[in-house]
């Protein structure tokens, strides 16, 4: 990974010594892996961290290995790492629970027609209740670091973009009060940082090049780290395929057959590292951003122990002052 | 008779490809139309958020909007021949609601009075399902226009996938007039504790938003609906007219997943929800499979499957007598090549339990993971053989 040298004061603070770190980024391109790759780091360097995943359903998934964590309380995946799931609906409920004491009233109210139409039709709401869970759980001060990994698919925007929609569209009363608090913390760069996660290849890019740009032109919030994952390397170049291709025949079938497979192979790796470095370029070149590649790992089954291993990969850049403290044994799964 | 993804698409008008986003679902829509106009269809792809260089690669404008033909140009320069036509239309993501509103307004002065209304604003930008919504509708307005015998209709990214079936019934909800009706009535603008005494609980939770929002937003949201009343008349009709063209029996939905864990699960999921839906999937398209190589490596018949990360230096031997050479190229590439094994080992066999749970006659196309953009009306012609077998 290259990184150009900066001066220290142009360089951003490690992202793990904010109190929130969101990540934000287009589905399926490996947002949860990330998530947990970088609290993995922070659960190496003693803090107690909270991986909250926002999800629209709560059918709750394996993210990387580590259980789901169902229901409303926090669940410690690890020592040190806690997993919980944030939805608007339940969010709204919990806070409703707070401020309406009366048990009969309450239920009353979740029955009631104008309520669930409210919930299911108001634009919105879910999400600026999700976003003031977060909001809570950062400043509750039972964590050292929180860090929200958005759902599988959507780009996470609408979550950033409701308190600051909701503090403008209503100038008084109690959600103009609680939209700005929540916009106030989101957008202070000492306890946030916004960070995005993409592929290199072009649709994710076209779509994490506007993504940056509203984090940091429209909503003008303190952005952390570009990550660019799946990212192949290839130690072969084209310039070594052509005198193989090109050797003499007459081998055993089965051998030149295994042969054309390899090359194949080699053509494709290859391809995919040009495509990927190109969209590398062209990412950096776009947004500015700080980039932080991990790379495109070849497995049958994706598990835990490859989470770890791109934890340890991205641990010195993205926490490269701090030292590890001794005396604390490694998380085991 | 086995089912094939080729005689799903003979047999049906429409082609509503469904999946999580990320998958090439935009690029396998385009590649069935272009397949159906190749072979005298009169074909239309309606998509939403193509990549640049597919939009420019069927000739349509980066505005969304309206209907184009692929420009014969184009198709000359691939090398393609149609025996039928091929259109594109895209649809402004953008301005799905403003569309709708724009479309179904009894006047121009209820349309500028919903459009400026800051409510609505904020709702517009916000309110998940417009979109799914107008690929709707417009693929009912295609349908109903005569001009096409196949249309093929991309999806929209959606949280998740069954949105996109869903989105109707919910725009519906969202305008139900009896519901409705508690907003539009004049006091509610002047505020809403006035509805206290109608019912307590209605009254509790309408004087806590009232509390909650202020009772400038609640004129404006009251506002609001009273300029979409006009629009909610023929709803129920147009409701009705959409779930027709999804039910009909000449509809078929095609999943385009990849060999991903966390995809494979949205595709159970999704797959099982149409079923229960009335509209089960015809066909599946894996797309970005890594095949296996499962000749033998050495003459002991080695079995199927065997070649993974461990196996590399035997892979090495093999390219070396090949006459690859020297010993660190083959190396690298022996290496190379069984890490690609690894990966194609484990979509083989997600794919593999992923299509134990499909009913039996519903056909499976793999699609490899071709390197690069497959974004020029060529490349897309690359998918076929693929999709539809053999010539």
């Amino acid at each position: 990974m290259k990184r150009r040298t900066e001066d220290a004061a142009t360089e951003p603070a490690s992202p793990l010594e904010r109190r929130l770190v969101f990540l934000a980024g287009k589905g399926g391109v490996g947002k949860s892996t990330v998530a947990t790759a970088l609290a993995l780091v922070a659960v190496r360097r003693r803090k107690r961290v909270l991986l909250l995943g926002l999800d629209s359903d709560d059918r709750g998934r394996d993210v990387a290995g580590l259980r789901p964590a169902p229901g409303a309380e926090p669940v410690e995946v690890l020592p040190g790492l806690f997993r919980q799931n944030v939805e608007g609906r339940a969010a709204l409920e919990e806070y409703l629970r707070l401020v309406v004491p009366v048990r009969r009233v309450l239920q009353a109210v979740f029955d009631s027609r104008v309520y669930q139409y409210f919930v299911a039709a108001a634009p919105g709401l879910k999400e600026l209740m999700a976003i003031g869970k977060i909001w809570y759980e950062v400043d509750r001060g039972r964590w050292d670091l929180v860090i929200v990994d958005s759902p599988a698919t959507g780009h996470a925007l609408q979550y950033l973009r409701m308190p600051k929609a909701a503090y403008e569209t209503f100038t008084t009363g109690l959600v103009h009060r609680e939209a700005k608090r929540v916009w106030d913390l989101l957008r202070d760069p000492a306890s946030t940082a916004v960070s995005v996660v993409t592929v290199a290849e072009e649709l994710p890019v076209n779509e994490t090049v506007a993504i940056c740009r509203e984090i940091r032109e429209q909503l003008a919030l303190p952005p952390g780290c570009l990550f660019v994952n799946r990212v192949h390397a290839p130690d072969l170049s084209a310039a070594e395929l052509g005198p193989a291709a090109a050797r003499p025949r007459g081998g055993r079938p089965a051998d030149e057959a295994l042969c054309r497979a390899a090359l194949a192979a080699a053509e494709e790796e290859i391809a995919w590292g040009a495509l990927n470095e190109s969209y590398g370029r062209r990412l950096a070149a776009e947004t500015g951003w700080r980039l932080v590649k991990l790379p495109f790992l070849f497995r049958e089954e994706f598990g835990f122990g490859d989470v770890e291993a791109l934890s340890r990969l991205i641990e010195p850049v993205v926490a490269p002052a701090a030292k590890p403290r001794p005396g604390r044994e490694e998380p085991q799964r | 008779m086995t089912s094939t993804l080729r005689g799903v698409v003979e047999r049906h008008d429409v082609i509503v490809c469904a999946g999580s986003g990320g998958v090439g679902k935009t690029t396998t829509a385009a590649a069935i139309a272009l397949w159906g106009a190749q072979r005298g269809r009169r074909a239309a792809v309606l998509t939403i958020d193509p990549a640049r260089r597919l939009a420019d690669s069927l000739g349509l404008p980066l505005a969304g909007g309206s209907e184009v033909v692929v420009p014969a140009a184009l198709l000359r320069e691939n090398g393609i021949v149609l025996r039928g036509s091929l259109s594109a239309m895209m649809l402004d993501q953008k301005g799905a609601w403003d569309s709708l509103v724009e479309r179904h307004a009894p006047s121009a002065e209820v349309r500028d009075r919903i459009l400026r209304n800051r409510f609505y604003q904020h709702l517009s930008q916000s309110f998940a399902g417009s979109q799914e919504y107008m690929a709707i509708e417009e693929l009912a307005r295609l349908r109903d226009s005569g001009r096409y015998d196949l249309i093929v209709v991309d999806t929209p990214p959606s949280r998740h996938a069954l949105e996109f079936l869903e989105a109707p019934q919910r725009i519906a909800d969202f305008l139900d007039r009896r519901i409705v009706r508690w907003f539009v009535k004049p006091y509610v603008a002047a505020g809403w504790s006035a509805l206290r005494l109608l019912n307590r609980t209605a009254g509790f939770v309408l004087r806590a938003l009232e509390e909650a929002a202020g009772v400038g937003v609640l004129a404006e949201i009251s506002d609001f609906f009273a300029g979409m009343q006009g629009l909610f008349d023929g709803m129920n009709e147009r409701m009705e007219r959409v779930y027709r063209v999804l039910k009909s029996q000449k509809t078929a939905f095609v999943l385009v997943s990849s060999p991903e864990e966390e995809v494979l699960e949205e595709a159970e999921y999704l797959s099982d929800e149409m079923r229960a839906l009335g509209m089960p999937l015809r066909a599946v398209v894996f797309n970005r499979v890594h095949e296996e190589f499962t000749e033998p490596v050495d003459d002991d018949d080695v079995p199927r499957g065997a070649i993974g990360g461990g196996e590399w230096r035997r892979v090495q031997a093999a390219l070396e007598r090949a006459g690859i050479a020297p010993a660190d190229l083959a190396r690298r590439l022996a290496r190379n090549f069984a890490a690609y094994q690894d990966v194609a080992r484990g979509d083989g066999l997600r794919l593999e339990m992923f299509s134990r749970g499909l009913p039996r006659q519903v056909p499976i196309a793999r699609v490899p993971n071709f390197a690069g953009d497959l974004h020029q009306l060529s490349a897309l012609a690359r998918m076929h053989p693929y999709l539809f077998g053999g010539a």
